[in-house]
């Protein structure tokens, strides 16, 4: 379980004083793959606005194009149609100045340890080491793995991995924060912890983050938006707020207003299978 | 007992029959010497031996350099590009049922008898295996790395440097261990054949004139040769151990790359 | 696509045969020392006609079928008797292992030594050369049927007959396949490389005559005959193979 690494509150320092969050536009965006017999819509027509500092999760059935979209947003994929905007300028390339990413496996590189997966965008671009040193570890401090530094991803656990893979994605200290699936490969109760540690992070940083999931459940409980997709072609069905009071606890996933809005959800998932 | 123990048990205990059968004439000396008057006859002609030993040593070093760096070039090509890996991969493993021992005669009217032969023989013996498995290193590298190298603003130079290689290494180490060994045999092979130096060589002249323990004495240290080479590499991957045990993709192919019985180390 | 495919390797096949007949006739590369493609081809046909060619193959078939015969059912019972008892498979596995990746070429003359020159030395060097292969794949084949498998035939109250039969044969099918193309290359690598060595008859000793007595034509054919022969076998049993393969998951 990766919970057992986790810091009392009271020890963790932000990245930076000052919250730095990004505003995402995506107008209109459309995907289309040539096949050799037809054109398949992956995307049609996709609007949404994130202010900046929300955290808003994107949910539905696979094949709805929720992770084709996020990809768009991380700039590791082009669309067809319509434009995708962080903080105003459009995003063409991957841009670690202004996204991070953590993806579903924690896809950390196997040969470096957990601090040289945080410092690896850093090298990349030629961060002088001490500096990157110091960096990832404010950036493992965070996510509360002061002192697994020196460990090579093997010797972690699953919850463990993620955490580092989101340390990663923070150690530029990206306004948003890109998440596909982050927790899908975790068992249930690591990834409740998970669930809470991704909250405490993001209020710690005040990071925009967008969110990519399959389970109702965790797209109620970490969201203050909602926005659910259906396949065939991707679209948006819709997009509804979530009014629980933060901090989110457990007692709300018995709550009515949770169960209300999880049945919300299920409704448009269940009538586009 | 243990497992280990008993492997001991049982390997002391050949150890003892290859002394005792010949000695007590249970099986003819000529069919196998005990195991002291082959060792006592390669200590007499040490001279000899580690002459031969240089010659196919270095026969080895060359072929192995060859086979490396051609096929690892050759199998970072074919496995980073996927049309000529399509193309190529299937014909390059049919190659593999072709006993490529018929090429040494072929070999030996082109470049004589000398070492060029045996290295142009031994080379070839040892590309395939490493082309192989370079290939499949590359080809087997988790994508997701990439992608995330990709999220990051990696460049192309940078992906290769920072994620292909060393992603690749531990099954490029596998595809070498193979290719070495083939390389070994190959040398030793076509020294038997056709050659007027080296161990093999050895081998062949006392078989002709039957002097067995000779004949063991020069199996014994090809035998000792395969074996440090073995050991070489293996600790060379035990320091590159972390590698392995990473993504799914990468154990799944080293597991593949050294499960596969790529080894017709005839 | 497939048939793009297939065009573009018949292609790459004619393409190195052009080369060969180019640099050839060209006399960019000695012609005694590189035939040209189309003679080597037309002796290929001539020695298929020779009845001194004709009892070389079918005595290289004999050896190789023969080593085959003995080294398949033998090891097959090893390595299963191997995989059965788990303290037996642990002591012995490095052993086979090691067994396996020591060079089986350099104990060609103690092969000669036992048996003299002929048929016996080379079947037992066949023999040798594939038994530690059988053993190893009959092992991994039968420890890598599923345990769930086995699971579910138990609790729907399969006698070890019907487990067998219907559990142990279907799911190590394609592995065994798999194992008897190998085995066969490692065997036909054998016996020609003994015939090679010391021989009266056979291909391998023919090839190596041709090569000693630098008759080009004829050893390139040869090399042309045996590639031809032992590609035919491996492609064969892969394509028995894929008509396996839904077996497999």
């Amino acid at each position: 379980m990766g919970g057992n690494a986790m810091q009392p509150l009271a020890n963790i320092t932000p990245l930076k004083s000052v919250p730095r969050a990004g505003a995402i536009e995506v107008r209109s965006v459309g995907q289309v793959f040539k096949t050799s017999t037809q054109d398949v819509v992956a995307l049609s027509e996709v609007s949404l606005e994130v202010k900046p500092g929300r955290f808003v999760v994107i949910v539905g059935p696979s094949g709805c194009g929720k992770s084709t979209l996020l990809m768009m947003m991380a700039g590791l994929r082009q669309q067809t149609s319509g434009t995708v905007t962080i903080n105003g300028a459009p995003i063409l390339k991957p841009d670690p100045d202004r996204v991070g990413v953590v993806f579903q496996e924690a896809s950390l590189f196997p040969w470096l340890t957990a601090e040289e997966n945080v410092e690896f965008p850093l090298a990349l671009r030629g961060v002088a080491k001490s500096e990157r040193r110091a960096k990832a570890q404010d950036a493992l401090r965070l996510v509360g793995l002061d002192g697994f530094g020196k460990r090579h991803p093997h010797e972690l656990s699953g919850g463990m991995k993620q955490r580092v893979s989101i340390a990663r994605g923070l150690v530029q200290d990206p306004p948003v924060l890109l998440m596909d699936e982050p927790f899908a490969a975790l068992d249930e109760q690591t990834r409740m912890t998970m669930g809470d540690e991704l909250l405490r992070i993001w209020a710690a940083t005040g990071k925009t983050v967008v969110f990519v999931t399959h389970s109702l459940t965790e797209a109620v409980y970490l969201a203050d938006e909602v926005v659910v997709m259906s396949p065939r072609p991707g679209r948006m069905v819709d997009h509804l707020q979530v009014p629980l009071a933060r901090p989110r606890t457990y007692e709300m996933l018995s709550g009515d207003a949770f169960g209300r809005l999880r049945d919300r959800i299920w409704r448009h998932i269940k009538k586009s299978a | 007992m243990t497992a280990r123990a008993l492997r001991r048990l049982i390997v002391m205990g050949l150890i003892v029959l290859w002394e005792v059968l010949p000695r007590s004439g249970a099986i003819p000396e000529l069919f196998l010497p005990s195991l002291s008057s082959t060792l006592l006859s390669g200590w007499n002609e040490a001279a000899e031996y580690r002459q031969a030993l240089a010659v196919t040593l270095s026969e080895v070093a060359i072929s192995f350099a060859f086979a490396c760096g051609g096929g690892i070039l050759f199998g970072a090509v074919v496995g980073s590009l996927p049309r000529p890996r399509i193309l190529i991969m299937p014909m390059i493993s049919s190659l593999y049922a072709v006993p490529l021992v018929i090429l040494y005669p072929v070999f030996t009217v082109w470049f004589g008898i000398g070492p060029e032969s045996k290295i142009a023989f031994a080379a070839i013996y040892g590309f395939l295996p490493t082309m192989l498995s370079t290939a499949a290193g590359i080809q087997t590298i988790d994508p997701q790395l990439l992608l995330a190298a990709r999220s990051m603003g990696a460049t192309l130079s940078q992906r290769l440097v920072r994620v292909i290689i060393p992603a690749a290494i531990p099954t490029v180490l596998s595809g070498l261990r193979v290719g070495g060994a083939l390389v070994i045999v190959g040398v030793v092979v076509s020294e038997m054949l056709i050659s007027s130096a080296g161990i093999g060589y050895l081998i062949s002249r006392y078989r002709t004139i039957l002097d067995t323990p000779h004949v063991f004495a020069g199996v014994l240290l090809v035998l000792a040769m395969a074996v440090a080479f073995n050991a070489a590499i293996k600790w060379i991957e035990r320091r590159c151990a972390i590698w392995r045990t990473g993504t799914q993709g990468g154990q799944r192919a080293a597991r593949e790359i050294t499960a596969s019985p790529l080894q017709p180390a005839t | 696509m497939a048939l793009g495919i297939k065009l573009a390797r018949v292609a790459i096949i004619i393409t190195i045969f052009a080369l060969w007949e180019a640099l050839s006739r060209s006399g960019i590369v000695n012609p005694r020392l590189l035939p040209a493609a189309s003679d080597t081809l037309a002796m290929l046909g001539q020695l298929l006609q020779r009845a001194s060619v004709r009892n070389d193959l079918a005595v290289t078939a004999s050896e190789v079928l023969t080593a085959f015969a003995l080294a398949v059912p033998f090891g097959a019972l090893v390595g299963f008797l191997i995989a059965e008892n788990r303290y037996f498979a642990e002591v012995v596995k490095p052993l086979l292992f090691f067994a396996f990746s020591i060079p089986k070429s350099i104990f060609l003359p103690m092969f000669i030594l036992v048996f003299g020159v002929g048929f016996a030395q080379k079947v037992g060097f066949g023999f040798f050369s594939t038994i530690f292969i059988v053993i190893m794949s009959t092992t991994t084949a039968v420890e890598q049927v599923k345990v769930e498998y086995l699971t579910v035939a138990r609790s729907y109250g399969a006698t070890s007959a019907q487990t067998a039969l219907r559990v142990y044969l279907p799911s190590m099918l394609p592995v065994l396949l798999e194992a008897l193309r190998i085995s066969m290359i490692f065997n036909l690598t054998g016996v020609i490389l003994a015939e090679m060595y010391a021989s009266r008859d056979g291909i391998g000793h023919q090839i190596a005559s041709w090569g000693e007595n630098f008759q080009m034509k004829q050893l390139l054919a040869g090399v042309v005959m045996i590639a031809t022969i032992a590609i035919a076998f491996n492609e064969g049993i892969r394509w028995v193979e894929t008509r396996c393969s839904h077996w497999r998951t």
